[in-house]
């Protein structure tokens, strides 16, 4: 009792996390390995001696990569082990394979085959030799070739077992070759020149990464059995190292071919045993830690790791540069590009495992830091039949896709100057498909990727760079020649005269700069057409266009209405109260509302009718703002009433005498119905609300039942708003790129007909925590790469038992998280207690709201928010996709905010040109005819569209209206839908439930709520239940509902 | 155990759901090009409905029948659920809406009326909440008089609360009797709690440390039972 009390949840964690990724060798499993090999060694043995192998064997590899000799007799290898993770116990699911070391016959080579790619030829040709032979092998289902860390010149075997064994899935063994002591160490020295191809005039040059290739095969047995004695017998080691390779994978900007690998990890580790760094005592835990800080900070590491190991020689140069000595880098393919990014990552894991709740178990161990959610900019380069790649030839010293990316890197590094963070570009050349045979002409099919982590938005949204200043020729000839006609001599506010690079954009689109800049350099470089550049930056903004314009962009505005707006109501004297405070509750204010209204030309003291285009819409947004006050006769004396209903009569009073004073001395048009008082001014229709103080008092000091009963709610959730609006506010300064997330978040929830489901203040709250806790990214710096964490975020939080706390001021105590931890289990507590009581299934706390009362009460309940999440998760999955994979044709993205229709029990659909805003309808929904073909549902009702309401006023509404009249005649905040779902929630809210879009989609799923078998009896009997209700249903919307169609009819309560 | 199994069908349900979405997503790609065509296909649409009925009413007889398995089947509801239609013939038929333009009590216009009704003008609504509010005081005013009556009429007497400014001062001997406000009392209740010592007996800190150790403990059940259920979500599985 006492020990188990004592493992804190972070090891048992982590215990069970290896008993899901270690696989358990049983005894089935190791004999399906050793007959594999067995029938691999018998099928070599087969194999003729001195067969005569020519360069015939593959005939497209060695001329591709340039060797000019390779003919050899066959041998049998000297030996066949098996080596890697399989020999030490150590494989992680799911990636089950088996390394398979061939130890080449030194007889196959001559002295000098290092010179000129002659090994490398020799090496594939000796591979396909056993390929044609153990395709005859009768345990071998197939043999297909893949490469070496995507180092396509040195191709390796794989061998699939015909045998298929359930618990390893996809098992396959890798035939490697080795060249233990081939060829003479010191003439692989990395300054030797050993591809005579390769010269500056006459001057050879060194080719150290070709060296380092032979090298790696030269010792590449001795590292195996260096890392066997290392974890033979070692639990804890073994058990560190699948956590590290666990981390590693989720992680597939250094999971790599110029990265890590696992059997580098693997040598890590055991060097860092080797230099006592990691010792018996520790807990695989421990070793995790103790090899990250190395892989971190330590100087050893930054010159490369040495193999042999002996005493260390200080060479200071960079970690990809190869010390001089014959000594091998065993990371020499780790890149100066990705080792500081292997860095970064590393720290941001260090801080998950301080910061993070429950030691960052989910931040390192469960979630996936893909490319599409790690960088900020991605960009697809097409690059298949580009022959510029590989003009200068496939192999020199590097292979030519490797050139290419450090190319395109150079490039983007230097355009983007300090915009960026870091530029990733990964081009992965393998594919399964790959034959050596046939050369190596065919990798270059899938595209290149460059993945760019901005600095921040400021610097990334930058119209003006500034290169050399004109004085400095030499350096300003260099910019005019990198960026051709887009540099500019200007002339700048402190007199300075410099070349500079201008890329106007106009609000609101700032974010393409970057974009822009890309497609102009690798254009102007690379001659790459625009075609077969992707980036992926603005594919989603048509959601949140209007007409083609993005309304945030008169935002500027609003505010500047707001505050007028405000001190005319400060200055209102003739009315029994003074206004001490006006603040803004509307997300039109924070500049987080999907579409903010736009300036309407009647809602104006002055109009100019002429100018009245004809798609004025009739209707216009109010946008909510709240009065605070002090009342003059009332003051202090108790004499508000206590009634709820009255308080809310007395606000009402108080806001007619404002709008009444505004009128007189302003000329306000003003409006109001007996609870909400509107205000026209410059375009905007303000609603007023006033917050009663002294109810405000009593919520600061939440006490208990009894005084908190006497806060009117209406206050209270007042109260709330204004705190919610002025964080939010607050935090929307703070990053500029929040703003365009959230509104892609309630656009996405909008279009999936979650409009019901969450608060909007909810998707907030949600995105501001991508922000505020980005733990294990960085803050994201764009949109798209926003939007897929938020997606991430509602699909993979663990809703049931972990509370979402955004502490958006960074200002929570460690009392208040302990308070709003109690809460939370409270909460689940009466859950579990009470099934029927089904509230706060999304538990969201913040500092003005720690029981999560404001905005997740009622709903999500817990099966909308399963709901939620399976729509979020596959939106993820396909946007991913798009944004790693698929081709440019918008259809995809358009996909995303596309709900399929037919997962309703039964759809509404509307007249869409009745919607007050009809150019917000994204896609014009129909029913797919397949539904209906297979009988599953049908068509029930068919409605004409009314003809007393139009979004837009017609000319005959112009006509002979005075202006006062034409003003009457606005809609203030008139939404049909909304009266609809209310008539109809009226009728029959315990029957069913509704799934709509309020930001003005044209569609309305509806599913039935399981009701109490007796009514649906009475109502089965009658023979027509559901068509009847639709058709009720369908009459409640008359001259707005289109069509109603029944897919599914109600199922019976269990 | 049995709800265990109930939650885990849902799941199912969930994920074959988004599956099932995805795909759904490709196959209403062409929503936009269809809407030319609707007024045709709403015709042939018709005339499926139409002779989907007229298959039906032979499997009539089946209906006890059928509708036993439609409880337990769910995918031959639909089966089921076209025998419940076929009983009425008008039911087969799409149903018009009329556009209810003369109609006032529901859809459209009911709705227009209502917001133009809602806003008669400010002077009108003013007059109307000052009705509301004289009315609504009058009859709290009339039913505290009546319990009132009612009171005193079973011989007590209602001692009231006095309004107006509170005394300060005793009458008669003219000592301040004052009342504090509010606030100052709770600060002062608030300082107070805050100097109580609550570990002065031994057995007081041995409480404390034995409540503390319950509350570790109940966590660690909790995170316990978590794992479990994390466990059953494959949430360690780390691909």
């Amino acid at each position: 009792m006492e020990t188990e009390t004592c493992i804190d949840s972070m090891d048992f964690r982590v215990q069970e996390l290896l008993k899901e990724a270690r696989l358990e060798c049983s005894s089935a499993l190791t004999k399906l390995v050793d007959d594999t090999v067995s029938a691999i060694k018998s099928a070599i043995d087969k194999i003729p001696e001195d067969l005569q192998v020519t360069a015939d064997w593959a005939p497209g590899f060695v001329r591709d990569i340039g060797a000019d000799k390779a003919e050899f007799k066959f041998k049998k290898p000297k030996s066949i082990e098996i080596g890697g993770s399989y020999s030490i116990g150590c494989i992680a699911k799911p990636d089950v394979n088996v390394d398979l070391l061939l130890r080449l016959p030194k007889e196959c080579f001559h002295e000098k085959d290092y010179l000129n790619y002659r090994y490398h030829a020799k090496r594939c040709l000796y591979l396909c030799v056993i390929k044609k032979h153990l395709k005859s092998s009768s345990s071998i289902q197939k043999v297909e070739w893949s490469a070496l860390q995507n180092e396509a010149r040195k191709p390796v075997l794989v061998v699939y077992p015909a045998a298929n064994l359930g618990e390893v899935p996809g098992l396959f063994i890798r035939i490697i070759p080795t060249a233990t002591s081939l060829f003479d160490l010191s003439k692989l020295n990395m300054k030797r020149n050993n591809v005579r191809a390769l010269n500056a005039g006459d001057d050879p040059q060194p080719t150290p990464i070709y060296n380092c290739s032979i090298l790696e095969d030269m010792y590449l047995e001795e590292k195996s059995n260096f890392v066997k004695k290392t974890f033979s017998g070692w639990k804890e080691l073994g058990e560190a190292l699948i956590l590290l390779k666990v981390w590693a994978r989720l992680r597939s900007s250094i999971y790599v071919h110029d990265c890590l690998n696992g059997f580098l990890i693997s040598i890590i580790v055991s060097y860092l045993v080797a230099k006592n760094k990691i010792n018996r005592d520790m807990m695989p835990m421990g070793i995790f830690r103790a090899t990250l800080k190395f892989i971190e900070t330590h100087p050893l590491w930054k010159h490369g790791l040495y193999f042999p190991m002996s005493d260390q020689n200080a060479s200071s140069k960079g970690n990809e540069q190869l010390n001089s000595s014959t000594r091998f880098n065993v990371a020499f393919r780790i890149s100066s590009v990705a080792y500081p990014e292997l860095q970064d990552e590393v720290a941001l894991t260090l801080r998950c495992l301080e910061k993070c709740r429950d030691g960052g178990f989910e931040e390192i161990f469960t979630t996936k830091i893909d490319n599409a959610a790690k960088y900020d900019y991605c960009v697809r380069l097409n690059l298949k039949g580009n022959s510029e790649v590989y003009s200068l030839g496939f192999c020199l010293d590097e292979e030519c896709w490797r050139v290419y990316e450090q190319d395109v890197h150079s490039l983007l590094n230097q355009g983007l100057t300090d915009r960026a963070k870091f530029i990733r570009v990964i081009w992965r050349n393998t594919y399964s498909d790959f034959n050596v045979e046939n050369g190596l002409s065919a990798l270059d099919s899938e595209p290149l990727f460059v993945g760019i982590s901005v600095s921040s938005v400021e610097k990334a949204f930058r119209v003006v760079d500034i290169g050399p200043n004109a004085e400095k020729k030499d350096e300003a000839l260099m910019f005019r020649k990198f960026w051709g006609e887009k540099a500019e001599l200007r002339r700048f506010q402190d007199g300075k005269i410099a070349e500079s690079t201008v890329w106007e954009s106009k609000q609101g689109t700032r974010h393409l700069i970057l974009k822009r800049i890309i497609e102009f350099l690798l254009g102007r470089h690379l001659s790459l057409s625009k075609k077969d550049i992707v980036p992926v930056v603005d594919q989603l903004d048509f959601c949140l266009l209007h007409d083609g314009k993005d309304l945030v962009s008169h935002s500027v505005k609003l505010l500047g209405t707001f505050e007028e707006l405000s001190k005319r109501l400060r200055s209102i004297e003739d009315v029994p109260l003074k206004i001490s405070s006006v603040q803004p509750l509307d997300s039109a204010f924070r500049f987080t509302s999907v579409f903010p209204p736009e300036p309407h030309p009647l809602a104006n003291k002055k109009v100019d009718v002429a100018r009245l285009h004809n798609l004025t819409p009739f209707c216009v947004q109010s946008l909510e703002v709240m009065i605070q006050a002090c009342y003059y006769f009332l003051e202090g004396s108790g004499n508000w009433p206590m009634d709820d209903v009255l308080i809310e009569k007395t606000k009402s009073v108080f806001l007619l005498k404002i709008a009444e004073s505004l009128q007189d001395n302003w000329g306000i048009t003003c409006t109001a119905t007996e609870e909400d008082v509107d205000v026209f001014m410059d375009g905007y229709a303000f609603r007023l609300r006033i917050l009663h103080e002294r109810g405000l008092s009593l919520v600061n000091n939440e006490i208990g039942g009894d005084q908190m009963k006497r806060v009117s709610s209406a206050d209270k959730m007042l109260f709330v708003r204004s705190q919610h609006a002025s964080m939010i506010n607050g935090l929307q300064f703070r990053y500029p790129i929040f703003g365009p997330v959230v509104r892609l978040a309630k656009r996405w929830l909008a279009s999936h007909l979650f409009s019901a489901c969450l608060a909007e203040e909810a998707a907030e709250l949600l995105v501001a925590y991508l922000f505020l806790k980005p733990l294990p990214f960085n803050v994201p710096c764009s949109r798209i790469t926003g939007f897929l964490r938020f997606l991430r975020l509602l699909a993979e939080h663990d809703w049931a038992f972990s509370p979402l706390v955004v502490d958006i001021n960074g200002d929570l105590s460690q009392n208040d998280e302990k308070e709003i931890d109690d809460n939370f289990t409270q909460n689940r507590k009466a859950y579990e207690e009470n099934t029927q009581n089904e509230s706060k299934a999304m538990f969201l706390a913040t500092a003005y709201d720690k029981a999560s009362e404001a905005w997740t009460r009622c709903s999500p309940n817990p099966l909308e928010l399963k709901r939620l999440a399976a729509y979020a998760r596959s939106s993820a999955s396909l946007l991913t996709k798009l944004i790693l994979q698929n081709q440019t044709d918008s259809r995809g993205w358009e996909c995303l905010l596309r709900t399929p229709l037919s997962l309703y029990d039964a759809v509404i659909l509307l007249h869409g040109d009745r919607l007050p805003y009809p150019k917000r309808l994204l896609f014009t929904s129909e029913l797919d005819q397949g539904i209906f073909l297979g009988g599953k549902g049908r068509h029930v009702a068919h409605g004409n569209a009314s003809t007393c309401f139009h979004p837009f006023l017609l000319p005959s509404d112009m006509k002979g209206s005075s202006l006062e009249q034409l003003k009457t005649k606005l809609m203030v905040n008139f939404d049909p839908l909304r009266c609809f779902v209310g008539d109809v929630e009226k009728g029959f809210s315990n029957r069913l439930k509704l799934w709509y879009d309020s930001l003005g989609g044209d569609a309305i799923g509806l599913t039935w709520e399981r009701s109490k078998k007796r009514e649906r009896e009475e109502e089965e009997t009658s023979g027509k239940y559901p068509v009847d209700l639709l058709r009720n249903i369908g009459e409640l919307g008359k001259g707005f509902v289109r069509d109603v169609y029944l897919l599914k009819a109600p199922r019976f309560s269990s | 155990m049995n709800k265990k199994t109930s939650k885990d069908k849902a799941n199912a349900v969930c994920v074959a759901e988004a599956a099932q979405m995805t795909e759904n997503l490709v196959a209403t790609k062409q929503g936009k090009k269809k809407d030319k065509l609707s007024k045709k296909k709403r015709k042939s649409k018709e005339k499926i409905n139409a002779s989907v009925g007229i298959v039906d009413k032979p499997v009539d007889g089946n209906e006890v029948h059928l509708q036993e398995k439609f409880r337990k089947d769910r995918k031959r509801k639909s089966k089921g659920q076209l025998l419940e239609t076929s009983k009425g013939a008008n039911q087969d038929e799409v149903y018009e809406i009329p556009s209810g333009d003369d109609d006032c009590s529901k859809g459209m216009k009911k709705w227009l009326t209502d917001y133009h009704r809602s806003r008669p003008g400010l002077k009108v609504l003013q007059q109307r909440i000052d009705e509301f509010i004289i009315e609504q005081e009058a009859k709290l005013e009339r039913e505290r008089k009546e319990k009132e009556a009612r009171l005193t009429e079973g011989g007590w007497i209602l001692v009231e609360h006095h309004k107006g400014r509170k005394k300060t001062t005793d009458t008669e001997s003219g000592t301040t009797v004052g009342s504090v406000s509010q606030t100052a009392v709770e600060e002062k209740l608030a300082k107070k709690k805050s100097k109580e010592v609550f570990d002065f007996y031994r057995f007081q800190k041995r409480e404390a440390q034995r409540s503390e150790l319950m509350i570790l403990q109940s966590k660690f059940e909790q995170d316990k039972k978590r794992i479990q259920q994390l466990r059953a979500a494959r949430k360690f599985r780390p691909y």
